[in-house]
């Protein structure tokens, strides 16, 4: 043999012997198939559909469902995904922001959507066939800043964080900012605004409050999961928000409750609509679902809630999927299975990993009344127009 | 005679082939051209495909698409200015910065270089072409970003005089035009430099003899024999190097701020027409408007880099005059002609 | 030659100009080491903070967990994944693109339509891969082809694409460097065109083009703007490419903006096995050309 060919015989083997390693890894690992056996869909017989729905965590049908979205509800998605894995369902969820995921929906190319704001005609319009929204839980929307020495519960109110996010307050040390706060010594820092630059629900909820409490802000920036910002760094998702606001000194971004208690954020305690300043905990978000106007889509609004205890910024966030999955070829009937399963879930037992206490995640969850609102609508889902088992 | 004829008694030639031996040669052929021509079918879709998805966005908006400074999705208004800006921005930078570094560093290695060190050398500096972009992008946000704040702040306040350049120290971040436009002058070192190498070894070594002979000190041997004659050359290669930092999108997009506003200063955020295809593709899918956008966005970023490889190839062939140095080989052709091969 | 003349005197260079001299060396030189720093400052940093994640427990092992809280897990799937995509786009890109170098040296040479087809590889090479992707994206997988959004033999597709022009002009420039005297030969000793091609002109060009095909893949291994639009992000271990696959680049890009400081210590650990894998390919490719300079 020369050496040239003695190279390339060992070029090959050695390419060949990590190929044949890299697929043998994947083969004994890959033990979740998107092709389900459907063998077994406990409580295929098909009878008591409310039964296994209502009870919530009853029977879940293995499979793998793709989801895309808010990254408001991503923590909980992730999390039901982690549980779930060893029932045999596999939930993969792709923190895109709720823009995207519903485009995602639209062209059919996730199973589920996690969409903060309700839909609009015009997204229904979008979509292939009609889709409905199941609230899933509440979070609050903090407004975290990085300034050292200056403790959390900076009192802010819906005209200054308007002016703050409109780039009309520049420094930390700004009058307004100092009117609201007498006894805090506020540093001159440079305010650095930070957004999303992701088509989000987050902004959504947080422009809606924003339009809601400030007029110029409504008239010239607006409310929308896309808005204009004439300051700032964009940043995409909570997380990106929530890293900018941690990598730079005098910043201010909105980031969802669990993003702000899992990097130690101070937020500020913000104005309601009944003149008091409220932090976001848990008690005061719970507080913005009470007595929240139900229409008969589900699609329901939490911000600026006129309860008097609740904190002002609370987002509603919705599971979105089609009432018809596997109509047109969108899913396969054990698909739909899976995924009606996965709803029943997040209405049952899912809500318990939810709420106040060391391994619960920082939302508030369904009052019981919207959660059998879910479960009805959760029934009128079919397999190509007949029920699902 | 002939291959194939008979001679008089019947039996065929020594190399006389079998009628079918034509076949495999032809099928060969047939089988290469039509691969050749797939090729140039897919491409050729591709471009119409992109033309043909922009139309909507170009039609509505016009020039303004380009000239007009109103990005704002939640109106379906897409006015690009910022986008081209930022792009020009920051490319400007790169270029400013990483083609005086890169032909230094082509004339180090060729001029006076010590033998031995050029080889080593030479491929750590190709080196820097193999770091993905998202390594620069984790190493931009991390690493340069942050240590460059305090010098951003000197500058600004020391040059406040100049507009744009100076001024605004008070809200300086670590996102901005500046640190985008320094990591694409890292990523366009390797290429420039490349090339620079190649057309500097094309200079005819009787000039440089000439000029030392008479007298001239080193570096005025480079400036009035070498220089002059690779100008074109280099010229072609900076060029070269502006295509790739147009098109650069995933480093861009970590550092550069995501601000769809035209910046006041040099170290404000900004945005960039490949950054924004990549952020805002998601939520465009079903969008017609939107959608139709972001490719016009592609177009324009595909008409830059096409029309400034096209000078720039001219300028490089100028610059080499078809000669090559005498001891190329595989390996330098194979890594040179990679090394120029286009990356965002 | 005349005894007589004397012997002349090269003139003195002034203190001046050999001022100006040894400033501008330095200034070269000073470039050249400007032009290395960061090179060294990343590698530096990748090694630095990328280390740590190596040696913690279970970051080959395990798989990404996706948990917000909690443990965030290893990049096994990443590794996975990007192996399983560039060898299947590898497969496209390489073999196809060979052959079209050969259509383009062997048959095509200077007629217009080889010149046509050379003219738009090179288009190509500018390209920004953006622009690749989002055509992909629209048409492949928002039509679902083939049965599925996105998937891994989408993005496996979008790798080759940027990966052919590649491929097409380094075989190209190789090909042509094989000397015309050995085809000649060949052709005189009688020996079909194909047989040709495979017995002397493949052979002769091996080394350059394994060379050129190494570089590629290891130009596709890094390239995250394709994988964007095509692959999407899921973390479990899947060996279907016709579904949501994790990859390096995308894992990096997610971890990035992240602020758990454990998840960015994992995001540098991964750019360590990326940039290591790609060195690899990059080292394992010179050392091959320089071993064929030498036989």
């Amino acid at each position: 043999m020369t050496k040239e060919t003695k190279v390339r015989t060992h070029r090959l083997g050695a390419a060949a012997l990590s190929l044949a390693a890299a697929l043998a890894i994947a083969a004994c690992g890959s033990s979740n198939k998107t092709t389900t056996t459907g063998a077994a869909g406990g409580g295929s017989t098909g009878t008591g559909t409310s039964a296994s729905g209502g009870s919530g965590g009853g029977s879940i049908s293995p499979g793998t469902l793709n989801g895309a979205g808010s990254t408001l509800a991503q923590p909980i998605y992730q999390q039901w995904g982690s549980n779930l894995k060893g029932k045999g369902l596999t939930v993969n969820y792709n923190g895109v922001g709720s823009g995207a995921g519903i485009a995602d929906l639209q062209t059919a190319t996730v199973d589920f959507a996690g969409s903060d704001p309700a839909l609009k005609p015009e997204d229904q319009k979008g979509m292939k066939g009609p889709a409905l929204q199941y609230p899933v839980a509440f979070g609050a929307i903090t407004v975290s800043y990085n300034l050292s020495g200056v403790k959390s519960g900076l009192k802010l109110d819906g005209p200054t964080l308007a002016d703050i996010f409109s780039g009309k307050i520049k420094a930390w040390n700004d009058p307004a900012i100092k009117n609201l706060n007498p006894g805090i010594s506020l540093p001159s820092t440079a305010i650095t605004v930070v957004h999303r630059s992701d088509s989000s629900g987050t902004t959504n909820g947080f422009t809606t409050y924003l339009s809601d409490v400030s007029p110029s802000w409504k008239s010239s920036i607006g409310a929308g999961k896309d808005v204009k910002w004439p300051t700032g760094t964009g940043a995409a998702k909570n997380s990106g928000v929530a890293a900018a606001v941690k990598q730079t000194q005098g910043a201010v971004g909105y980031v969802e409750q669990a993003y702000a208690l899992l990097n130690g954020f101070t937020y500020a305690a913000v104005k309601n609509s009944a003149g008091k300043y409220i932090l976001p905990t848990l008690a005061n978000t719970s507080a913005a679902a009470n007595g929240v106007k139900v229409p008969a889509d589900l699609g329901i609004s939490t911000i600026n809630s006129p309860d008097p205890a609740a904190y002002p910024i609370v987002s509603q966030t919705f599971l979105v999927a089609y009432k018809d999955p596997c109509k047109d070829g969108k899913e396969s009937a054990s698909t739909a299975k899976a995924l009606k399963s996965f709803l029943g879930y997040a209405f049952g037992a899912g809500q318990q990993t939810l709420g106040e206490g060391g391994n619960k995640l920082p939302y508030a969850p369904l009052p019981a009344s919207l959660a059998a609102k879910d479960n009805a609508q959760l029934q009128t889902m079919t397999c190509n127009g007949s029920a699902i088992s | 005679m002939e291959a194939g004829a008979t001679t008089a008694t019947g039996v065929r030639a020594k190399f006389a082939r079998s009628p079918g031996a034509r076949l495999p040669d032809q099928v060969l052929q047939v089988g290469l051209t039509t691969l050749a021509v797939l090729i140039l079918g897919l491409l050729a879709y591709f471009f119409v495909r992109l033309i043909g998805e922009s139309t909507d966005a170009l039609n509505k908006f016009g020039a303004s698409f380009i000239f007009g400074n109103d990005w704002d999705i939640s109106r379906n208004i897409y006015h690009g200015a910022p986008l081209v800006i930022g792009t020009l921005i920051t490319s400007a930078i790169a270029l400013i910065i990483g083609v005086p570094v890169a032909v230094a560093t082509a004339l180090y290695l060729t001029e006076l270089c010590p033998r031995r060190v050029r080889g080593p050398l030479a491929m750590l500096v190709d080196l820097l072409a193999a770091v993905p972009s998202v390594v620069y992008g984790l190493w931009g946000v991390f690493v340069l970003g942050p240590k460059l704040i305090p010098v951003e702040r000197w500058f600004a306040n020391t040059f406040s005089f100049i507009p744009f350049v100076g001024g605004g120290s008070s809200s300086i971040t670590a996102p901005n035009y500046f640190v985008a436009g320094l990591i694409l002058a890292i990523m366009i070192l390797p290429i420039v430099s490349a090339i620079a190498r190649e057309v500097l070894a094309t200079v005819p070594a009787e000039n440089k003899e000439a000029a030392l002979a008479l007298g001239a000190t080193r570096w005025e041997m480079i400036r009035m024999t070498v220089l002059p004659y690779a100008r074109p050359g280099i010229t072609g290669g900076a060029m070269l190097g502006l295509g790739r930092a147009i098109g650069e999108t995933i480093a861009v997009v970590l550092v550069i701020g995501n601000a769809a506003t035209i910046g006041h200063h040099l170290f404000d955020q900004g945005y960039s027409l490949a950054a924004v295809i990549a952020n805002e593709f998601g939520e465009a899918a079903n969008q017609p408007l939107h959608s139709s956008a972001l490719f016009a966005a592609g177009l324009v970023l595909f008409v830059l880099t096409l029309l400034i490889n096209i000078v720039a190839r001219w300028f490089v062939r100028r610059g080499t005059r078809g000669m090559r140095a005498p001891n190329v080989d595989a390996a330098d052709a194979v890594s040179g002609s990679v090394a120029t091969a286009g990356r965002a | 030659m005349s005894a007589s003349s004397p012997a002349f005197q090269m003139p003195k260079v002034s203190a001046g100009r050999k001022r100006k001299d040894t400033i501008m060396r330095g200034c070269l030189l000073v470039g050249t080491g400007i032009a290395l720093v960061p090179l060294i400052l990343i590698i530096y940093y990748l090694i630095y903070k990328g280390v740590s994640s190596w040696t913690s427990s279970g970051f080959f092992t395990t798989d990404p967990t996706g948990n917000f809280f909690g443990n965030p897990g290893g990049i096994r799937s990443a590794i996975v994944g990007t192996l399983e995509i560039v060898a299947l786009a590898s497969l496209i890109a390489i073999p196809v693109g060979i052959a079209v170098a050969l259509y383009l040296t062997e048959y095509g040479k200077d007629h217009w339509f080889a010149n046509t087809v050379r003219y738009f590889v090179d288009v190509m090479t500018g390209v920004p891969s953006v622009v690749f992707g989002l055509f992909i994206y629209i048409v492949l997988v928002i039509s679902h082809a083939g049965g599925s959004g996105f998937a891994g033999w989408k993005g496996a597709l979008a790798l080759a694409l940027l990966m052919l022009p590649i491929v097409i002009r380094s075989s190209e420039v190789v090909l042509l460097l094989v000397p015309t005297s050995l085809r000649e030969a060949a052709l005189a000793l009688g020996a079909p065109r194909w047989r040709i091609i495979w017995r002397v002109v493949l052979p002769t060009a091996r080394s350059g083009l394994v060379t050129g095909s190494l570089l590629a893949v290891a130009r596709g291994m890094g390239e995250t703007a394709p994988l964007l639009f095509t692959v999407s992000l899921a973390t479990a271990l899947t060996g279907n490419l016709n579904g949501l696959m994790n990859s390096l680049p995308l894992q990096i890009y997610t971890d990035i903006t992240n602020p758990r400081d454990v998840i960015v210590a994992r995001a540098w650990g991964a750019a360590l096995t990326l940039v290591a894998l790609v060195l690899i390919l990059n080292v394992f490719a010179r050392l091959i050309s320089r071993r064929s300079r030498m036989t």
